[in-house]
């Protein structure tokens, strides 16, 4: 593995962990979504650290040249992390979409117990 | 005027133990004449744990979505913030905690000497009969010590849901509070941000039902997030510090 892509990685694995830190530090983002990407940080500092598992998988998977195989991981865990994320859009979503039909509701019983006057006094 | 004290009971899934609970701290106050109010926040339990409550008339906040024990407890500081609590305490409804404790661990926060108190299982060697598997107790030496390492601090129980704050105490929590594990990180930020913590000595039981919300495949990744949480608080810096 050639010293540019090392350096190159091990830049981008470092990176990525101060810019997390920096938001954690901020109070911006709870540790469970910082860890989302921490653990990915942490695999690209180590794999640029020890470039020879890259060169097995390499061998393994039949990659020509070990800067695809960086290339074709972190387009995996990027898919991946996306992916963790949409999940977790979509859930908010149909929180969000309960909370606001409760809340009418609520709503609508507050205004009726408003007009009728029941165990309400002003 | 006798000072207001609430005691916050957090409920997902506790049908076996929650009218138990509640029974036992009405008996108390008979017994005692204590005043202790008690509300309970259903976190969208699947059980029979809200029928029950509204059932039995014990004072129920029914959460409409699962927060997690953070969010449930949270809601708890807010209601005393609301209704001007002095002391607001942290209860599990499990049968773990028990009710003779509650004036040992409110009565610092009273005469003014701490904003928070801890019931810890370790700070008397003789005092608690049950202080959980070995493992555990490992787990909590090592949270300890980071806790130490970030705030010159020493806490015993730092997992213990057996609390009680004081009305700053309160707003800070109303205002933010972690969703996982809130004890061992709400600890370390008070700490950062200079108020008193007291630990007091209690006795725990073991659970009478239900299923703890610590179990044992997940622990790796709450030693992981806890440990990560507290160094993190350690670096961050609090606008509103005491």
């Amino acid at each position: 593995m050639s010293n540019s892509l090392t350096t190159g990685l091990l830049l981008v694995g470092v990176f990525l962990f101060l810019i997390v830190l920096f938001i954690l530090r901020k109070g911006r983002i709870s540790m469970k979504f910082a860890l989302v990407w921490f653990i990915p940080s942490f695999a690209i500092i180590i794999l640029a650290l020890f470039p020879e598992f890259f060169e097995l998988f390499a061998r393994i998977f039949g990659f020509k040249t070990i800067s695809n195989l960086v290339a074709g991981l972190l387009f995996v865990v990027l898919f991946l992390i996306i992916i963790a994320l949409t999940v977790i859009v979509a859930g908010q979503t149909t929180k969000i979409n309960l909370l606001i039909q409760e809340i009418s509701m609520l709503k609508m019983k507050v205004r009726e117990i408003e007009k009728k006057g029941i165990g309400y006094d002003k | 005027m006798k000072e207001k004290i609430l005691i916050i009971i957090p409920a997902f899934n506790e049908e076996e133990n929650i009218l138990k609970a509640y029974n036992k701290i009405c008996l108390f106050n008979q017994e005692n004449g204590t005043n202790y109010d008690v509300i309970v926040v259903n976190d969208c339990s699947t059980d029979k744990t809200l029928n029950i409550c509204v059932d039995n008339n014990i004072p129920v906040i029914p959460l409409v979505h699962n927060l997690g024990i953070g969010g449930a407890v949270q809601t708890g500081y807010k209601y005393a913030m609301d209704n001007n609590y002095s002391v607001a305490l942290q209860y599990d409804g499990d049968g773990q905690h028990d009710v003779r404790y509650i004036e040992n661990i409110i009565r610092p926060i009273l005469n003014g000497q701490a904003h928070l108190t801890i019931g810890s299982r370790f700070v008397d060697e003789n005092s608690s009969q049950f202080k959980s598997s070995k493992a555990r107790q490992m787990g909590i030496k090592i949270i300890s010590f980071f806790i130490r390492l970030v705030t010159r601090k020493k806490i015993y129980d730092v997992t213990s849901g057996f609390r009680a704050a004081g009305p700053e105490v309160i707003e800070d929590f109303a205002k933010s509070y972690p969703i996982d594990y809130p004890e061992p990180i709400t600890n370390t930020e008070l700490l950062k941000k200079n108020y008193k913590i007291l630990e007091v000595p209690v006795s725990m039981n073991e659970r009478e039902g239900g299923v703890s919300s610590i179990n044992s495949w997940k622990t790796i990744y709450f030693m992981i997030n806890v440990i990560l949480s507290v160094l993190v608080v350690g670096i961050r810096r609090f606008k509103h510090v005491k």
